[in-house]
């Protein structure tokens, strides 16, 4: 039986990021409902032609990924297997944990998707919001940032937050070991275990190209 | 003046429906494909000849209709085509298929992955890393972008 188990995980995570190689094809792209703003448009969901089919790869069917794209954001909704119920409580707790700490996480959304565990969103913004871009950022307060603003916010303030002594995380791997602090955080093997287990099927998503708006 | 102001009624008018560059999906209704044909693809499986079954099941993709119950059926003959099919036959069947082939195979899988079943997943993810082998990150996008599901 486990034979079977673990023949399935390799061709999955390579489905998985197959799929979000070609769904992470983003470009900036400014709203057309509402001029000079910049919306994620797989969360706004105004314009039909910006979006694309959303598509699930499932390992079996308690665990799956939907990816949602769109032209300038992407949403990957993730659902990890539970299998009875001390993993159940498991999961929802450490899923609140990461969730609330969303703001540092740059692409982690506050709230998953209805029926899904973990939800991760990337909006590709112009190249003069820095700090968040380089992160992958989202300044939407449904994603835990300030107001999106309009673009003539240039300068774009940090925030201070308890853990911000730590450093903005450049990466989702380092980010997530980088701002709890042992006390505040009662599973901590558990929870590095789980990442471990949930970043290891995203490592180094590729960005979209930047380099591309320097001459705005 | 006062009387063209006290009426309200412009304000339920949407005036985004009127805007010429609005977004309108193509309705092609001319070809109307039916899907593949149950009984022949049954009686194929039967006798073993797996390479027709698969060619016949990926020919007609109902692409075109509104009819939900059409595409049900079609997914379910092209899964069952699918599943019976040996792991070593499945990467000669896809390397037997051109461009638009891969694609439709492709729209296929993912949809079989939308409703997970068993074993149909396992069998899934194998036609796909061969899929992919063929198709590459283009056969995806058009799954993505394409604007008629199968």
């Amino acid at each position: 039986m486990p034979g079977i188990l673990t023949a399935t995980l390799r061709p999955y995570l390579n489905a998985v990021r197959a799929t979000l190689q070609a769904a992470l094809c983003l470009e900036n792209f400014s709203s057309q409902v509402v001029e000079r703003h910049n919306k994620p448009e797989v969360e706004v969901r105004s314009s039909k032609e910006l979006l694309l089919q959303p598509v699930i790869i499932s390992r079996n069917d308690k665990e799956k990924v939907l990816i949602e794209g769109s032209i300038n954001s992407v949403r990957v909704s993730i659902a990890v297997k539970q299998a009875d119920e001390i993993e159940k409580i498991l999961c929802h707790k450490f899923m609140r944990f990461m969730m609330m700490r969303a703001e540092n996480f740059f692409i982690l959304r506050r709230k998953p998707v209805e029926n899904w565990d973990l939800l991760f969103s990337h909006h590709q913004l112009p190249h003069g919001a820095d700090v968040q871009a380089q992160a992958g950022g989202l300044r939407h307060p449904l994603h835990g940032g300030d107001r999106q603003g309009d673009q003539r916010d240039e300068v774009v303030c940090q925030r201070q937050g308890p853990y911000r002594r730590r450093g903005v995380p450049q990466k989702c791997k380092s980010s997530c070991m980088s701002f709890f602090s042992p006390r505040s955080f009662k599973f901590y093997l558990t929870s590095m275990f789980l990442t471990s287990a949930v970043l290891r099927k995203f490592p180094n998503i590729p960005y979209a190209d930047h380099d591309r708006h320097h001459g705005f | 003046m006062a009387k063209n102001t006290l009426s309200s009624r412009f304000r339920k008018l949407d005036i985004d429906e009127f805007d010429e560059n609005k977004f309108v999906d193509d309705h092609d209704e001319a070809v109307d494909n039916q899907g593949p044909d149950g009984a022949e693809i049954d009686n194929l499986i039967r006798q073993g000849d797996m390479m027709t079954a698969f060619h016949i099941a990926l020919r007609n993709p109902p692409v075109n209709t509104k009819n939900p119950a059409i595409k049900e059926r079609a997914l379910a003959i092209v899964l069952r085509v699918l599943t019976s099919f040996k792991s070593s036959d499945i990467e000669p069947a896809v390397k037997s298929l051109d461009r638009s082939g891969v694609d439709l195979l492709m729209k296929y899988i993912y949809r079989g992955f939308k409703k997970p079943s068993d074993n149909s997943s396992a069998i899934l993810l194998q036609w796909h890393e061969k899929a992919f082998a063929v198709g590459g990150l283009g056969s995806i996008v058009r799954v993505l972008t394409a604007r008629k599901t199968v």
